[in-house]
Parts: C-alpha cells; structure tokens; sequence
C-alpha cells in the first residue's frame, strides 16, 4: 500500500482545517503541510509525493506548472467547489493528474489517488464519435462490438455512451437494464464529479461500462449540448477511450460529439440507394475542419464483395480514403442484437469479427 | 404513391422533409432549381404573392405527372428551415393539391411534430430485422400515442415483411397490440431496379410483387378513408383543453 505525503493548499481557513482532518484521518496519508497560499508551500522544505491544489482561488490554476516543477515527484490534485470541464482539461493539459471536489470524504481521496494510475486520467484519452447521415448504417453494431474488441487490446477502460437519444440501442445490444442513463447523468452534471458520474455507467465486464441512452423520446430534448460537452470532458479523466453514438444526421448533439472528438467515424451502408451521394453531402460539411484529414475516418459496411480492391474503389468514388470496409453478415448481427449479445462473441471467426479487430488494432497502435 | 395517387388522375404534389439528406429527387431523377427554403424564403418574405407551383419541380413520365417540393440544395440551407414556416407553405399547397405526399425524418423534431399536425394520415412505416428496430418501432408508436394522435390516423405499414429475419410479424404486431395496416413484400432487385431507373415501381410496365403491393395500399387509403374535412383538432388545441 502506498504511502502518500501530502501537502495541502486551501485559501479558505475552514475549509482547509476541514480538509486537513480528512487527511489526517485517512490511513496511509500522512499531511507534511496545510497552506492558505501557495506561495508558501511553494517555498517549504518538505518532500511531498501528493499535492492538493485549490484552484478556486484566483491565481492558483496558472501555477500549476510552477508547483511541478518545484515539487517534480509528486502528482498533483486540483480542487475545486464545483466541476468544470474546461478548467479540468486545462489543469490537466498542464500537467495535473485530476480534479477533486471539495470538501472530501476518506473514501473520495483514496479513490481519487487510486485512479491516478490508471491511464485514461486525463491526458490520455481518445474519444471517438460515430456519425452517419441517414439510420440503418450499422454504426451500433460497430461500435459495440469495437468497445470489446479495444478493451481486450488495449486492457484498459472504454466507454460506450448512447447519445442517441431518441432511439438509441446501445442498451438493446449490451442486454442492459440501466437504473440511470444519459439523461439523468446530463441533468446532475453540475453537481458530479469524474468518480459520480462513473457510476452512471453500467459495467458490461471489467474494462467495459456504457452510458446507455433514454426509453422515452420526448426526455431527449432536455440534454443541452453545452451540458453533454461538460459529460465528454469529464468522461476523459475516467476512461482510455470514449465512443459515442449519436442519431443520424447533423444535430446540436451529433455535432458537439464530432467536435469534442479525436476521431469521427463517418459510416454508411451499401443498400443500393444514395449513400455515396449523403457521404459526399456529409463530407463537403466535415471538410471545413482544418485537421479534417487526420480526424475523419470513413467506414462502409454491407460491403460486398468485402475485399481491399472494392475498399479502393469506394475512395475512388467519393473522393477520400476508406479506413475500413465491414462485410455484410447480416443474420449473425441480427442473432447477435436479438440476444443480447455480440456477434464477434458468437462467431470470434467470422469475416465481421475479423473486420472489427483490425480495426480496434489499428486505433490501439494509433493509427 | 404519389405516382399511383396521380395515375388515379389526382394532382399531387411530394414534400422532401428530410432536409439534409433528402432523396425523392435522387429516385426520380430530377434536378430541382427551386427547393423548400426558396419557398420559405419567398412565403416570409410576402405571403400574399406567394404560389407553391413557382417552387416546386414537376416529373413527368408518360401520362402521368405530379410536383415535388424538394429538400434544401444546400447544408447551410437545411439548417436554417422553420417549422412554422413550413406549416405555412404546406397550407398553402392544399388548395391545389388533391393529395400532399411528406417524406420526413424518422426523429421527433419539431419540424415533423408540426407538420404530423396538419397531416390527415400518418403513414408510419417499420421493418422487423431485429428486436432493436421493433423496440423503436413499439417506443414510437407508444410516443406518438401519448402525444394525442388518434389511432385511426396512424396507419401501420411493414416494409419488407419476408426478408430473412427469425421475428414474425405476427409476433411484431403482439408487441405493438397494432394489427398492420397493409404489410409490403420484400423484393429488394424491383426496388434496385426502380432507383437505377428513376421509375416509381407502380408505372412499371413489368408488374412486380412490391409494386402491385404499393398499389394496393395506396387503393386502401383513398377507398378507405372517409376523414371529414378539418375534422380533427390539431395537436395542441388538444393539450390546452387537457390542461384546463
């Protein structure tokens, strides 16, 4: 078990007394220093390994650089009265490894420091959106079988959430009967913190957790965008990787999905009618991206016949790379969805399992 | 239907709601130089001088012929329709329209809330691949009741209905307590060849499965119903009187 020397910086004289109680009561922490300014821990002479930073007081949150570089071995800890998910990245971005409400409990700190090894705290996340111009792309099916294919990979956290609102499936797939879902976690993000809203997710096994979406349409139109952007930020200090599902089309919601994203999958189904017209349509709106090259991927799926030649040719005629082709296996998908379960859990050999774990490994090596 | 409603010598006219990726233009093969936002630009602008006909595009083929009122050339354009305004135009077309055609999106918008409003019927049209599609089929059928919309002015339709799936429709129509209105065939190489061609499949000269099915339906609906003119309330007139 580890030991962790702490020093702690509050402005506010209660709450730092109170603060300072926790950690002296919590096993295995011991606290080196209590500070109301930073200025003076910054100059002290102990050797810290965990700081814990308020950053609700003014000035604190730039000198974040400043106290790593004074203090090189200890990780750091923001605090804060409320989350917020640009703060969060920002002090992440400068070298933090979290955020942490105050006042906390015992239980809070120790999970807190316990998730600062764990990958996915920050710095590392990758969040992949789904986006498909019309329905029937095959994106769920896709992307849930891709969560697992990547969490056996990658053995670290992934997260599934179902932002589909109206007529989300993820749920329907996973076999899941979530006593909270996107909409609930969307209207309390104000008041969550990384370790809270970690509990709206429902654990599919031990690196796998889905946000699932609403059984009820009209609960849809009171997930604001700015407060589901909020749920994305948060959600990167929690998991290695992130993949969303949003309903077809370009909508407040799919749209802040694609610009909060690393990645965008945009997908379509061959099905003989206009889906090379809608990707075109689709891609002449994605191309005002500077770094749309790096961060656009195009999927077909139902390809047929599913071969690399027909991959080239599908570039060809819509004038941009294809990253991957899926076949079409439509009565294993359907056994799958219908059971609850996945199709590359039935069949680990079929060309569509196959398919999906190239694909989870070229986004694993970083491709 | 369009094409069979104006075979039965009715004047139709098709509205293309499904803004960003609408496709009755691509089926029928027409390029359209006017499109709703022109109509709605036009009908903000001065009702009073405003003629649906300026901003549709005809299709013709043979001795049949009705308008399309397309969908948005442009993205930008798509994003900027209001829903009001669109109620407008459609009010305006019915005066010269035996029968208004609208293709939407499958979403609770509020573009589509508003114009299910003004709509007589409500085609509402599902397939049974797999239990998530029946779950949404049930979740929007269970939503679009609970709006208020009586059930004589939905009308079940199932696409598809022997393609290779382990669910029966009989067991679909259990789940949704809903007897399918008219059910269609599953003849995937007539629909192929429907769109290569741009020929809507009842003016087929070589009777297909499917295209006899449209038929059918299309025959149900104008022998069938007998709606009184302006003889439902609009949606919302309904929620005031509940919360009186």
């Amino acid at each position: 078990m580890r030991e962790y020397r702490v020093i702690l910086i509050e402005e506010n004289r209660l709450m730092l007394e109170r603060m300072a109680g926790v950690i002296r009561n919590t096993k295995d922490f011991q606290l080196l220093a209590k500070e109301k300014e930073l200025r003076l821990a910054l100059s002290s002479d102990v050797s810290p390994n965990l700081i814990l930073l308020d950053i609700d007081a003014p000035g604190n949150m730039v000198k974040v650089g400043e106290v790593i570089r004074n203090f090189p071995k200890a990780a750091i800890l923001c605090l804060g009265a409320q989350w917020d998910g640009e703060t969060a990245s920002t002090v992440v971005k400068a070298g933090a490894k979290g955020y942490l409400i105050k006042p906390f409990t015992s239980e809070e700190l120790v999970e807190a420091v316990a998730n600062i090894g764990k990958s996915g705290q920050g710095n590392d996340c990758e969040i992949l959106t789904f986006f498909s111009p019309k329905g029937k792309s095959g994106k769920t099916t896709l992307i849930a079988n891709l969560a697992l294919a990547l969490a056996e990979k990658s053995r670290q956290e992934v997260a599934v959430i179902d932002a589909d609102l109206q007529f989300g499936d993820m749920a329907v797939f996973f076999n899941l009967e979530p006593q909270s879902t996107i909409v609930e976690a969307v209207r309390d993000i104000k008041f969550l913190s990384p370790l809270t809203l970690n509990s709206y997710f429902v654990p599919v096994n031990d690196n796998v957790r889905v946000l699932c979406g609403t059984k009820r349409p009209e609960l849809a139109e009171n997930v604001r965008p700015k407060d589901f952007f909020n749920l994305l930020q948060m959600a990167r200090s929690l998991y290695r990787y992130v993949l969303i599902d949003v309903s077809s089309g370009f909508n407040p919601i799919s749209v802040a999905a694609a610009d909060a994203a690393e990645s965008v999958y945009l997908m379509a189904m061959m099905s003989g009618g206009f889906e090379l017209e809608h990707i075109r349509r689709a891609l002449d709106v994605f191309s005002v991206w500077p770094d749309c090259r790096e961060k656009l991927k195009l999927v077909f799926t139902r390809v047929e016949p599913c071969t690399k030649r027909e991959q080239d040719h599908l570039s060809e005629l819509v004038a941009y790379p294809v990253s991957a082709v899926l076949p079409n296996e439509y009565l294993l998908v359907a056994a799958a969805a219908n059971n609850g379960r996945m199709a590359a859990d039935i069949k680990p050999e079929s060309p569509l399992a196959r398919c999906v774990d190239r694909l989870a490994a070229a986004i694993y090596s970083g491709g | 239907m369009a094409a069979s409603l104006a075979q039965a010598g009715n004047s139709v006219c098709i509205v293309d709601l499904d803004l960003q990726f609408g496709d009755v233009c691509h089926y029928l093969q027409l390029e359209p130089e006017k499109t709703i936002f022109d109509a709605q630009q036009a009908i903000v602008q001065n009702e009073a001088d405003f003629f649906a006909e300026n901003y549709s595009t005809s299709y013709s083929c043979g001795e049949v012929d009705f308008s399309v009122l397309a969908a948005p050339l442009k993205m930008e354009e798509a994003y900027n329709i209001s829903a009001p305004a669109v109620q407008r135009v459609i009010n305006s077309l019915r005066p010269q329209f035996d029968y208004i055609v609208v293709d939407t999106t499958a979403a609770f918008s509020e573009l589509n809330l508003a114009v299910m409003d003004q709509s007589t019927l409500i085609t509402f049209v599902g397939i049974v691949d797999f239990i998530p599609t029946i779950k949404n089929m049930k979740i929007g059928y269970d939503t679009m009741r609970s709006i208020g919309y009586e059930k004589n002015r939905i009308r079940f339709v199932l696409n598809r209905s022997d393609a290779k799936t382990s669910i029966a429709p009989e067991d679909v129509e259990q789940l949704l307590e809903e007897r399918f209105y008219h059910v269609l065939p599953n003849n995937f190489s007539a629909a192929m060849g429907s769109i290569d061609r741009g020929l809507p499949l009842v003016l087929d000269r070589e009777p297909t499965a499917l295209g006899r099915s449209l038929q059918e339906l299309v025959t149900k609906y104008t022998t069938g119903t007998a709606v009184t003119a302006g003889g439902h309330k609009s949606v919302k007139s309904w929620v005031r009187r509940l919360l009186k």
